[in-house]
Protein backbone atom coordinates (compact mmCIF):
# COMPACT_ATOMS: atom_id res chain seq x y z
CA UNK A 1 0.00 0.00 0.00
CA UNK A 2 3.32 2.45 0.90
CA UNK A 3 4.61 1.66 -2.99
CA UNK A 4 1.71 3.20 -4.87
CA UNK A 5 1.49 6.36 -2.67
CA UNK A 6 5.47 7.13 -3.67
CA UNK A 7 5.31 9.44 -6.33
CA UNK A 8 6.75 8.12 -9.19
CA UNK A 9 9.79 9.78 -11.14
CA UNK A 10 10.61 9.80 -14.63
CA UNK A 11 13.35 7.26 -13.97
CA UNK A 12 10.52 4.25 -13.21
CA UNK A 13 9.89 4.14 -16.63
CA UNK A 14 12.83 5.35 -18.46
CA UNK A 15 14.32 2.13 -18.50
CA UNK A 16 11.28 0.32 -20.36
CA UNK A 17 11.00 3.29 -22.66
CA UNK A 18 14.33 3.09 -23.75
CA UNK A 19 14.35 -0.38 -24.30
CA UNK A 20 11.09 -0.19 -26.09
CA UNK A 21 13.37 1.86 -28.45
CA UNK A 22 16.30 -0.15 -27.86
CA UNK A 23 15.29 -3.25 -28.65
CA UNK A 24 13.95 -2.34 -32.66
CA UNK A 25 16.85 -0.40 -33.69
CA UNK A 26 19.14 -3.24 -32.27
CA UNK A 27 17.29 -5.87 -33.80
CA UNK A 28 17.21 -4.00 -37.18
CA UNK A 29 20.89 -3.70 -37.21
CA UNK A 30 21.68 -7.31 -36.06
CA UNK A 31 19.20 -8.58 -39.25
CA UNK A 32 21.36 -6.15 -41.75
CA UNK A 33 24.40 -7.56 -40.13
CA UNK A 34 23.07 -10.98 -40.57
CA UNK A 35 22.14 -10.20 -44.34
CA UNK A 36 25.42 -9.11 -45.31
CA UNK A 37 27.63 -11.73 -43.75
CA UNK A 38 25.11 -14.45 -45.54
CA UNK A 39 24.85 -12.54 -48.89
CA UNK A 40 28.56 -11.13 -49.29
CA UNK A 41 30.48 -13.41 -49.56
CA UNK A 42 32.79 -12.46 -52.08
CA UNK A 43 34.37 -9.08 -51.72
CA UNK A 44 35.60 -8.33 -54.96
CA UNK A 45 32.53 -8.46 -57.08
CA UNK A 46 30.97 -4.82 -56.37
CA UNK A 47 27.50 -5.27 -57.67
CA UNK A 48 26.91 -2.89 -60.12
CA UNK A 49 24.13 -0.96 -58.33
CA UNK A 50 23.03 2.30 -59.67
CA UNK A 51 21.16 4.71 -58.10
CA UNK A 52 20.58 8.41 -57.16
CA UNK A 53 23.57 8.66 -54.86
CA UNK A 54 26.21 6.92 -57.49
CA UNK A 55 24.49 9.42 -60.36
CA UNK A 56 27.55 11.66 -60.18
CA UNK A 57 30.60 9.60 -59.55
CA UNK A 58 30.30 5.61 -59.60
CA UNK A 59 33.45 4.29 -58.40
CA UNK A 60 35.50 1.83 -59.54
CA UNK A 61 38.66 0.28 -58.00
CA UNK A 62 41.26 1.79 -60.00
CA UNK A 63 40.71 5.48 -58.92
CA UNK A 64 43.07 6.91 -56.99
CA UNK A 65 41.84 8.14 -53.48
CA UNK A 66 41.90 11.45 -53.82
CA UNK A 67 39.51 10.78 -57.14
CA UNK A 68 37.29 8.33 -55.09
CA UNK A 69 36.53 10.76 -52.14
CA UNK A 70 36.01 13.78 -54.62
CA UNK A 71 33.38 11.25 -56.35
CA UNK A 72 32.12 10.66 -53.22
CA UNK A 73 31.50 13.92 -52.24
CA UNK A 74 29.77 15.05 -55.40
CA UNK A 75 28.14 11.76 -55.07
CA UNK A 76 26.29 13.05 -51.74
CA UNK A 77 26.09 16.50 -52.72
CA UNK A 78 23.99 15.12 -54.89
CA UNK A 79 21.82 12.98 -53.00
CA UNK A 80 21.61 15.64 -50.25
CA UNK A 81 20.61 18.06 -52.72
CA UNK A 82 17.20 14.98 -53.90
CA UNK A 83 16.76 14.84 -50.49
CA UNK A 84 16.12 18.28 -49.98
CA UNK A 85 13.87 18.95 -52.62
CA UNK A 86 12.03 16.29 -51.77
CA UNK A 87 11.19 17.39 -48.20
CA UNK A 88 9.67 20.83 -49.56
CA UNK A 89 7.85 19.14 -51.59
CA UNK A 90 6.30 17.24 -48.52
CA UNK A 91 6.44 20.04 -46.47
CA UNK A 92 4.40 22.09 -49.75
CA UNK A 93 1.84 19.13 -49.77
CA UNK A 94 1.24 18.77 -46.11
CA UNK A 95 0.56 22.97 -46.42
CA UNK A 96 -1.58 22.41 -49.09
CA UNK A 97 -3.48 19.33 -46.55
CA UNK A 98 -2.92 16.78 -49.54
CA UNK A 99 -2.58 14.44 -46.34
CA UNK A 100 -4.77 11.70 -48.18
CA UNK A 101 -2.32 11.68 -51.13
CA UNK A 102 0.70 11.72 -48.58
CA UNK A 103 -0.98 8.58 -47.52
CA UNK A 104 -1.70 6.88 -49.89
CA UNK A 105 1.94 7.50 -51.26
CA UNK A 106 3.16 6.44 -48.16
CA UNK A 107 1.32 2.91 -48.59
CA UNK A 108 2.44 3.17 -52.40
CA UNK A 109 5.97 3.14 -51.39
CA UNK A 110 5.93 0.68 -48.49
CA UNK A 111 4.33 -1.65 -51.07
CA UNK A 112 7.07 -0.88 -53.64
CA UNK A 113 9.68 -1.92 -50.97
CA UNK A 114 8.47 -4.82 -49.34
CA UNK A 115 7.22 -6.40 -52.47
CA UNK A 116 10.35 -5.48 -54.54
CA UNK A 117 13.19 -5.74 -52.15
CA UNK A 118 11.59 -7.56 -50.09
CA UNK A 119 10.81 -10.22 -52.96
CA UNK A 120 15.00 -9.64 -54.28
CA UNK A 121 16.29 -9.86 -51.09
CA UNK A 122 14.18 -13.69 -50.83
CA UNK A 123 15.39 -14.47 -54.08
CA UNK A 124 19.45 -13.71 -52.95
CA UNK A 125 19.11 -15.73 -50.31
CA UNK A 126 16.80 -18.82 -51.70
CA UNK A 127 19.51 -18.60 -54.27
CA UNK A 128 22.45 -18.75 -51.57
CA UNK A 129 20.95 -21.09 -49.83
CA UNK A 130 19.66 -23.26 -52.70
CA UNK A 131 15.93 -23.78 -51.16
CA UNK A 132 13.89 -25.83 -52.89
CA UNK A 133 11.38 -23.43 -53.17
CA UNK A 134 8.62 -23.20 -55.82
CA UNK A 135 7.90 -19.95 -57.71
CA UNK A 136 4.02 -20.83 -56.90
CA UNK A 137 4.69 -20.94 -52.99
CA UNK A 138 6.98 -18.11 -52.89
CA UNK A 139 4.12 -15.56 -55.12
CA UNK A 140 1.58 -16.13 -52.65
CA UNK A 141 4.07 -15.67 -49.75
CA UNK A 142 4.96 -12.72 -50.79
CA UNK A 143 1.75 -11.68 -52.04
CA UNK A 144 0.88 -11.96 -48.34
CA UNK A 145 3.68 -10.19 -46.65
CA UNK A 146 3.35 -7.07 -48.96
CA UNK A 147 -0.40 -6.61 -49.04
CA UNK A 148 -0.78 -6.92 -44.71
CA UNK A 149 2.71 -4.84 -44.67
CA UNK A 150 0.49 -2.02 -46.54
CA UNK A 151 -2.37 -2.61 -44.50
CA UNK A 152 -0.24 -2.31 -41.11
CA UNK A 153 1.20 0.91 -42.18
CA UNK A 154 -1.14 2.82 -43.88
CA UNK A 155 -3.94 1.72 -41.79
CA UNK A 156 -4.08 3.87 -38.59
CA UNK A 157 -5.27 1.47 -35.94
CA UNK A 158 -4.10 -2.13 -36.30
CA UNK A 159 -1.88 -4.72 -34.02
CA UNK A 160 1.00 -2.66 -32.25
CA UNK A 161 3.26 -5.42 -32.67
CA UNK A 162 3.05 -6.25 -36.23
CA UNK A 163 3.25 -2.33 -37.30
CA UNK A 164 6.42 -2.11 -35.59
CA UNK A 165 7.52 -5.51 -36.66
CA UNK A 166 6.76 -4.21 -40.23
CA UNK A 167 8.61 -0.86 -40.15
CA UNK A 168 11.54 -3.22 -38.64
CA UNK A 169 11.23 -4.87 -41.49
CA UNK A 170 11.00 -2.24 -44.01
CA UNK A 171 13.96 -0.43 -42.68
CA UNK A 172 16.56 -3.32 -43.18
CA UNK A 173 15.08 -3.83 -46.31
CA UNK A 174 16.33 -0.22 -47.78
CA UNK A 175 19.12 -0.17 -45.25
CA UNK A 176 20.66 -3.52 -47.11
CA UNK A 177 19.93 -1.94 -50.34
CA UNK A 178 21.58 1.33 -49.67
CA UNK A 179 24.92 -1.02 -48.02
CA UNK A 180 25.54 -1.91 -51.34
CA UNK A 181 27.18 1.83 -52.54
CA UNK A 182 30.31 1.93 -53.37
CA UNK A 183 32.32 2.62 -49.90
CA UNK A 184 33.39 5.68 -50.26
CA UNK A 185 30.17 7.39 -51.14
CA UNK A 186 28.79 5.55 -48.48
CA UNK A 187 30.66 6.88 -45.53
CA UNK A 188 30.77 10.69 -46.55
CA UNK A 189 27.00 10.13 -47.26
CA UNK A 190 26.20 9.62 -43.79
CA UNK A 191 28.30 12.14 -42.87
CA UNK A 192 26.41 14.45 -45.16
CA UNK A 193 23.18 12.93 -44.40
CA UNK A 194 23.98 13.74 -40.14
CA UNK A 195 24.61 17.26 -41.31
CA UNK A 196 22.28 17.51 -43.41
CA UNK A 197 19.23 16.29 -40.21
CA UNK A 198 21.38 18.92 -38.15
CA UNK A 199 20.44 21.85 -40.33
CA UNK A 200 17.25 20.41 -41.50
CA UNK A 201 15.61 20.16 -37.47
CA UNK A 202 17.28 22.94 -35.81
CA UNK A 203 17.46 25.79 -38.21
CA UNK A 204 14.73 27.97 -38.30
CA UNK A 205 14.32 27.48 -42.16
CA UNK A 206 15.27 23.99 -42.12
CA UNK A 207 11.95 22.03 -44.01
CA UNK A 208 11.96 19.46 -41.52
CA UNK A 209 11.41 22.09 -38.59
CA UNK A 210 8.58 23.48 -40.92
CA UNK A 211 6.79 20.71 -40.88
CA UNK A 212 6.89 19.82 -37.49
CA UNK A 213 5.38 23.06 -36.38
CA UNK A 214 2.85 22.87 -39.11
CA UNK A 215 1.82 19.31 -37.49
CA UNK A 216 1.86 20.70 -33.66
CA UNK A 217 -0.10 23.74 -35.02
CA UNK A 218 -2.46 21.56 -36.49
CA UNK A 219 -2.86 19.27 -34.15
CA UNK A 220 -2.35 16.71 -36.80
CA UNK A 221 -0.25 13.40 -37.41
CA UNK A 222 2.45 13.68 -40.17
CA UNK A 223 1.76 11.32 -42.74
CA UNK A 224 5.02 9.37 -42.70
CA UNK A 225 6.99 6.01 -41.56
CA UNK A 226 7.70 6.75 -38.23
CA UNK A 227 8.28 3.90 -35.45
CA UNK A 228 6.86 4.87 -32.55
CA UNK A 229 7.71 2.75 -29.33
CA UNK A 230 4.23 1.15 -27.52
CA UNK A 231 3.31 3.77 -24.88
CA UNK A 232 4.62 2.82 -21.26
CA UNK A 233 1.10 2.58 -19.19
CA UNK A 234 1.36 3.68 -15.57
CA UNK A 235 -0.17 3.03 -12.85
CA UNK A 236 -1.68 6.13 -12.53
CA UNK A 237 -4.42 6.70 -14.87
CA UNK A 238 -2.70 10.12 -16.12
CA UNK A 239 -0.73 8.84 -19.60
CA UNK A 240 -3.40 6.78 -21.34
CA UNK A 241 -6.72 6.61 -21.29
CA UNK A 242 -8.76 4.92 -24.00
CA UNK A 243 -6.56 6.31 -26.16
CA UNK A 244 -4.93 4.59 -29.73
CA UNK A 245 -1.75 4.69 -29.75
CA UNK A 246 -1.67 7.05 -32.64
CA UNK A 247 -4.34 8.48 -32.79
CA UNK A 248 -4.85 11.95 -30.97
CA UNK A 249 -7.62 12.68 -28.59
CA UNK A 250 -7.66 16.22 -26.21
CA UNK A 251 -4.26 15.55 -24.70
CA UNK A 252 -4.41 16.36 -21.26
CA UNK A 253 -1.01 18.20 -19.85
CA UNK A 254 -0.10 15.97 -16.99
CA UNK A 255 2.96 14.66 -17.74
CA UNK A 256 5.80 16.21 -18.76
CA UNK A 257 6.61 13.78 -21.31
CA UNK A 258 3.42 14.63 -23.08
CA UNK A 259 1.81 16.79 -25.69
CA UNK A 260 4.75 17.61 -28.04
CA UNK A 261 3.95 15.52 -31.03
CA UNK A 262 6.85 16.14 -32.75
CA UNK A 263 8.06 14.17 -35.21
CA UNK A 264 10.52 15.08 -38.41
CA UNK A 265 10.05 14.07 -41.86
CA UNK A 266 12.83 12.94 -44.51
CA UNK A 267 11.38 12.07 -48.22
CA UNK A 268 14.48 10.23 -49.92
CA UNK A 269 14.61 9.28 -53.35
CA UNK A 270 14.15 4.98 -54.39
CA UNK A 271 17.04 4.02 -56.22
CA UNK A 272 16.44 2.30 -59.68
CA UNK A 273 18.11 -0.85 -59.86
CA UNK A 274 20.09 -1.35 -63.03
CA UNK A 275 21.10 -4.77 -64.58
CA UNK A 276 24.70 -5.67 -65.27
CA UNK A 277 23.66 -8.31 -67.04
CA UNK A 278 21.74 -8.77 -70.47
CA UNK A 279 18.66 -7.10 -70.40
CA UNK A 280 15.57 -9.11 -70.24
CA UNK A 281 13.85 -9.44 -73.40
CA UNK A 282 9.81 -9.45 -72.17
CA UNK A 283 10.01 -7.54 -69.04
CA UNK A 284 10.75 -3.73 -68.58
CA UNK A 285 12.48 -3.68 -65.56
CA UNK A 286 13.52 -0.36 -64.86
CA UNK A 287 11.64 1.01 -62.10
CA UNK A 288 10.49 4.29 -61.55
CA UNK A 289 12.03 6.05 -58.95
CA UNK A 290 9.64 6.53 -56.41
CA UNK A 291 10.30 8.48 -52.86
CA UNK A 292 9.42 7.32 -49.88
CA UNK A 293 8.45 8.74 -47.32
CA UNK A 294 10.60 8.30 -44.07
CA UNK A 295 11.04 9.59 -41.33
CA UNK A 296 14.45 11.08 -39.79
CA UNK A 297 14.48 12.28 -36.27
CA UNK A 298 13.12 11.18 -32.64
CA UNK A 299 10.27 13.01 -31.15
CA UNK A 300 7.60 12.52 -28.33
CA UNK A 301 4.43 11.37 -29.29
CA UNK A 302 1.13 12.06 -28.16
CA UNK A 303 0.39 9.41 -25.66
CA UNK A 304 4.42 9.93 -24.65
CA UNK A 305 6.07 7.03 -26.50
CA UNK A 306 8.95 7.79 -27.84
CA UNK A 307 8.84 8.15 -31.40
CA UNK A 308 11.92 7.71 -33.74
CA UNK A 309 11.87 8.23 -37.51
CA UNK A 310 12.97 5.08 -40.16
CA UNK A 311 15.52 6.67 -42.03
CA UNK A 312 17.17 7.15 -38.87
CA UNK A 313 16.90 2.97 -38.44
CA UNK A 314 17.89 3.17 -41.93
CA UNK A 315 21.13 4.96 -41.98
CA UNK A 316 21.88 3.15 -38.70
CA UNK A 317 22.09 -0.15 -40.25
CA UNK A 318 23.81 0.95 -43.26
CA UNK A 319 26.46 2.33 -41.04
CA UNK A 320 26.60 -1.21 -39.39
CA UNK A 321 26.24 -3.05 -42.19
CA UNK A 322 28.75 -1.61 -44.16
CA UNK A 323 31.16 -1.81 -41.12
CA UNK A 324 30.36 -5.23 -41.14
CA UNK A 325 31.23 -6.03 -44.78
CA UNK A 326 35.03 -5.04 -43.13
CA UNK A 327 34.96 -7.19 -39.59
CA UNK A 328 33.04 -8.07 -37.01
CA UNK A 329 34.80 -5.73 -34.66
CA UNK A 330 34.12 -2.70 -36.31
CA UNK A 331 30.59 -3.59 -35.78
CA UNK A 332 30.94 -4.24 -32.12
CA UNK A 333 32.89 -1.06 -31.83
CA UNK A 334 30.19 0.89 -34.46
CA UNK A 335 27.08 -0.72 -32.64
CA UNK A 336 27.94 0.62 -29.22
CA UNK A 337 29.12 3.77 -30.32
CA UNK A 338 25.52 4.33 -32.18
CA UNK A 339 23.54 2.96 -28.79
CA UNK A 340 25.65 5.66 -27.08
CA UNK A 341 24.73 8.07 -29.46
CA UNK A 342 21.09 7.18 -29.37
CA UNK A 343 21.15 7.37 -25.48
CA UNK A 344 22.90 11.02 -25.50
CA UNK A 345 20.14 12.25 -28.00
CA UNK A 346 17.17 10.75 -25.83
CA UNK A 347 18.22 12.45 -22.96
CA UNK A 348 19.05 15.82 -24.71
CA UNK A 349 15.27 14.94 -25.97
CA UNK A 350 14.20 14.84 -22.27
CA UNK A 351 15.70 18.11 -21.78
CA UNK A 352 14.79 20.13 -24.18
CA UNK A 353 11.69 18.67 -25.13
CA UNK A 354 11.13 19.43 -28.63
CA UNK A 355 12.15 18.05 -32.13
CA UNK A 356 15.66 16.66 -32.60
CA UNK A 357 17.54 15.09 -34.94
CA UNK A 358 18.46 11.58 -33.83
CA UNK A 359 21.14 11.01 -36.85
CA UNK A 360 24.21 13.78 -35.67
CA UNK A 361 25.18 12.64 -32.63
CA UNK A 362 25.28 9.22 -33.64
CA UNK A 363 26.40 8.76 -36.88
CA UNK A 364 29.54 10.58 -35.75
CA UNK A 365 30.49 8.90 -33.38
CA UNK A 366 30.00 5.28 -35.59
CA UNK A 367 32.54 6.97 -38.32
CA UNK A 368 34.57 8.04 -35.73
CA UNK A 369 34.45 4.27 -34.04
CA UNK A 370 34.86 2.88 -37.35
CA UNK A 371 37.82 4.63 -38.46
CA UNK A 372 39.52 3.88 -35.22
CA UNK A 373 38.70 0.13 -34.74
CA UNK A 374 39.84 -0.31 -38.47
CA UNK A 375 43.29 1.75 -38.39
CA UNK A 376 44.16 1.15 -34.74
CA UNK A 377 42.37 -1.46 -32.98
CA UNK A 378 42.30 -4.23 -35.13
CA UNK A 379 46.29 -3.99 -35.50
CA UNK A 380 46.37 -3.88 -31.47
CA UNK A 381 43.88 -6.54 -31.27
CA UNK A 382 45.75 -8.93 -33.59
CA UNK A 383 48.69 -8.62 -32.24
CA UNK A 384 47.65 -9.49 -28.89
CA UNK A 385 45.71 -12.50 -30.23
CA UNK A 386 48.54 -13.96 -32.40
CA UNK A 387 50.97 -13.73 -29.42
CA UNK A 388 48.16 -14.96 -27.15
CA UNK A 389 48.77 -12.10 -24.98
CA UNK A 390 45.03 -11.24 -24.39
CA UNK A 391 42.38 -12.80 -26.06
CA UNK B 1 -3.94 -3.21 -2.51
CA UNK B 2 -7.14 -3.70 -3.87
CA UNK B 3 -8.99 -1.07 -3.01
CA UNK B 4 -6.17 1.21 -4.74
CA UNK B 5 -6.57 -1.03 -7.86
CA UNK B 6 -10.12 -0.42 -7.90
CA UNK B 7 -10.41 3.13 -7.39
CA UNK B 8 -7.77 3.20 -10.41
CA UNK B 9 -10.38 1.78 -12.73
CA UNK B 10 -12.89 3.90 -13.22
CA UNK B 11 -10.29 6.92 -13.91
CA UNK B 12 -8.68 4.41 -16.49
CA UNK B 13 -12.11 3.44 -18.72
CA UNK B 14 -14.16 6.28 -18.95
CA UNK B 15 -16.48 4.37 -21.36
CA UNK B 16 -16.32 0.89 -19.61
CA UNK B 17 -18.30 -1.12 -22.37
CA UNK B 18 -20.97 -3.19 -19.58
CA UNK B 19 -21.63 -5.58 -22.00
CA UNK B 20 -18.16 -7.31 -22.37
CA UNK B 21 -17.28 -8.06 -18.62
CA UNK B 22 -18.94 -11.45 -17.96
CA UNK B 23 -16.55 -12.63 -15.37
CA UNK B 24 -17.90 -11.86 -11.88
CA UNK B 25 -14.15 -12.15 -10.37
CA UNK B 26 -12.70 -10.28 -12.76
CA UNK B 27 -13.90 -7.47 -10.82
CA UNK B 28 -11.30 -8.45 -8.13
CA UNK B 29 -8.23 -9.07 -10.01
CA UNK B 30 -7.05 -6.21 -11.22
CA UNK B 31 -7.14 -4.42 -15.08
CA UNK B 32 -10.35 -6.50 -15.08
CA UNK B 33 -12.10 -5.45 -18.31
CA UNK B 34 -11.26 -7.74 -21.21
CA UNK B 35 -10.82 -5.82 -24.02
CA UNK B 36 -11.01 -7.15 -27.37
CA UNK B 37 -7.67 -6.52 -29.08
CA UNK B 38 -4.82 -8.02 -27.88
CA UNK B 39 -2.99 -4.36 -27.21
CA UNK B 40 -5.63 -4.12 -24.56
CA UNK B 41 -6.52 -0.49 -23.83
CA UNK B 42 -4.54 0.99 -26.59
CA UNK B 43 -6.29 -0.94 -29.10
CA UNK B 44 -9.61 -0.92 -30.15
CA UNK B 45 -13.18 -0.44 -28.78
CA UNK B 46 -15.92 -3.32 -29.56
CA UNK B 47 -17.76 -1.88 -31.68
CA UNK B 48 -14.78 -0.56 -34.27
CA UNK B 49 -13.71 -4.64 -33.08
CA UNK B 50 -16.41 -5.72 -34.78
CA UNK B 51 -16.14 -3.52 -38.27
CA UNK B 52 -12.23 -4.47 -38.62
CA UNK B 53 -12.81 -8.65 -37.68
CA UNK B 54 -15.54 -8.52 -40.45
CA UNK B 55 -13.30 -6.74 -43.07
CA UNK B 56 -10.34 -8.73 -42.48
CA UNK B 57 -12.18 -11.44 -42.97
CA UNK B 58 -13.49 -10.58 -46.33
CA UNK B 59 -10.31 -9.58 -47.45
CA UNK B 60 -8.81 -12.68 -46.28
CA UNK B 61 -10.36 -14.14 -49.19
CA UNK B 62 -8.24 -12.72 -51.69
CA UNK B 63 -5.48 -15.48 -51.32
CA UNK B 64 -4.52 -13.67 -48.42
CA UNK B 65 -4.25 -16.36 -45.04
CA UNK B 66 -1.13 -14.08 -43.57
CA UNK B 67 -4.19 -11.57 -42.75
CA UNK B 68 -6.52 -13.84 -41.23
CA UNK B 69 -3.71 -15.03 -39.09
CA UNK B 70 -3.36 -11.75 -37.94
CA UNK B 71 -6.97 -11.19 -37.59
CA UNK B 72 -6.87 -14.43 -34.90
CA UNK B 73 -3.34 -13.36 -33.15
CA UNK B 74 -5.21 -9.44 -32.91
CA UNK B 75 -8.04 -10.92 -31.37
CA UNK B 76 -6.50 -13.01 -29.19
CA UNK B 77 -8.72 -12.05 -26.12
CA UNK B 78 -11.70 -12.55 -28.08
CA UNK B 79 -10.49 -16.55 -28.68
CA UNK B 80 -9.35 -16.94 -25.04
CA UNK B 81 -12.75 -15.53 -23.25
CA UNK B 82 -14.92 -17.91 -24.91
CA UNK B 83 -18.20 -16.43 -23.73
CA UNK B 84 -17.55 -12.40 -24.77
CA UNK B 85 -17.96 -10.66 -27.56
CA UNK B 86 -20.15 -13.02 -30.04
CA UNK B 87 -20.30 -11.18 -32.89
CA UNK B 88 -16.01 -10.97 -33.14
CA UNK B 89 -15.86 -14.69 -32.32
CA UNK B 90 -17.76 -15.56 -35.45
CA UNK B 91 -15.24 -13.81 -37.59
CA UNK B 92 -12.43 -15.00 -35.62
CA UNK B 93 -13.16 -18.58 -35.35
CA UNK B 94 -14.00 -18.61 -39.03
CA UNK B 95 -10.61 -16.97 -39.98
CA UNK B 96 -8.78 -19.14 -38.07
CA UNK B 97 -10.60 -22.26 -39.81
CA UNK B 98 -9.74 -20.49 -42.87
CA UNK B 99 -5.89 -20.10 -41.89
CA UNK B 100 -5.67 -23.56 -41.07
CA UNK B 101 -6.87 -25.27 -43.73
CA UNK B 102 -5.05 -22.51 -46.80
CA UNK B 103 -1.84 -23.33 -44.85
CA UNK B 104 -2.27 -27.11 -44.44
CA UNK B 105 -2.91 -27.21 -48.28
CA UNK B 106 0.02 -24.83 -49.28
CA UNK B 107 2.56 -26.66 -46.72
CA UNK B 108 1.34 -30.09 -48.19
CA UNK B 109 2.05 -28.27 -51.86
CA UNK B 110 5.32 -26.80 -51.00
CA UNK B 111 6.33 -30.35 -48.72
CA UNK B 112 5.54 -32.42 -52.34
CA UNK B 113 7.15 -29.90 -54.27
CA UNK B 114 10.66 -29.68 -52.56
CA UNK B 115 10.51 -33.14 -51.28
CA UNK B 116 9.60 -34.80 -54.44
CA UNK B 117 12.00 -32.61 -55.79
CA UNK B 118 12.90 -33.85 -60.10
CA UNK B 119 11.96 -38.00 -59.59
CA UNK B 120 8.12 -37.33 -58.95
CA UNK B 121 7.69 -34.18 -61.08
CA UNK B 122 9.99 -34.85 -64.12
CA UNK B 123 11.53 -31.21 -65.82
CA UNK B 124 8.74 -29.21 -64.77
CA UNK B 125 10.61 -29.21 -61.72
CA UNK B 126 13.55 -27.21 -62.90
CA UNK B 127 11.23 -24.87 -64.56
CA UNK B 128 9.16 -24.38 -61.35
CA UNK B 129 12.17 -24.07 -59.07
CA UNK B 130 12.58 -20.22 -57.89
CA UNK B 131 16.17 -20.08 -58.39
CA UNK B 132 15.88 -20.90 -61.53
CA UNK B 133 12.54 -18.90 -62.02
CA UNK B 134 14.65 -15.98 -60.87
CA UNK B 135 17.36 -16.40 -63.23
CA UNK B 136 15.46 -16.49 -66.29
CA UNK B 137 13.47 -13.26 -65.21
CA UNK B 138 16.97 -11.66 -64.01
CA UNK B 139 16.14 -11.40 -60.64
CA UNK B 140 18.55 -12.03 -58.87
CA UNK B 141 20.72 -9.85 -60.42
CA UNK B 142 22.15 -7.95 -57.76
CA UNK B 143 24.90 -10.13 -56.07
Amino acid sequence: MDRTQRPRSVLDSLGEELIGILTPVSICMFTVVLLVCLLNSDPSSSASFSSIATAAYSETDSDSPWDKLLGAFLNSLVFVAAITVATFLLVLLFYLRCVRFLKLYMGFSAFVVLANLGGEISVLLIDRFRLPVDSVTFSILLFNFSVVGVLAVFMSRFSILITQGYLVVIGVLVAYFFTMLPEWTTWVLLVALALYDLAAVLLPVGPLRLLVEMAISRDEDIPALVYEARPVIRDDSRLVQRRVWRDRRSSQNDDDLENNEVVNVVVRAEEEEQRSEISVPLIERSRPESSETFLEGIGLGSSGAIKLGLGDFIFYSVLVGRAAMYDLMTVYACYLAIIAGLGVTLMLLSVYQKALPALPVSIMLGVVFYFLARLFLEVFVVQCSSNLVMF
Amino acid sequence: MEEASRSDEPNRNPNIDRSSNPNPLSSIISSAHVWPTIDGPLGLTEEASVDYARRFYKFGFALLPWLWAVNCFYFWPVLRHSRAFPQIRNYVVRSAVGFSVFTSLLLAWALTFSLGGEQLFGPVWDKLVMYNVADRLGLSGLA
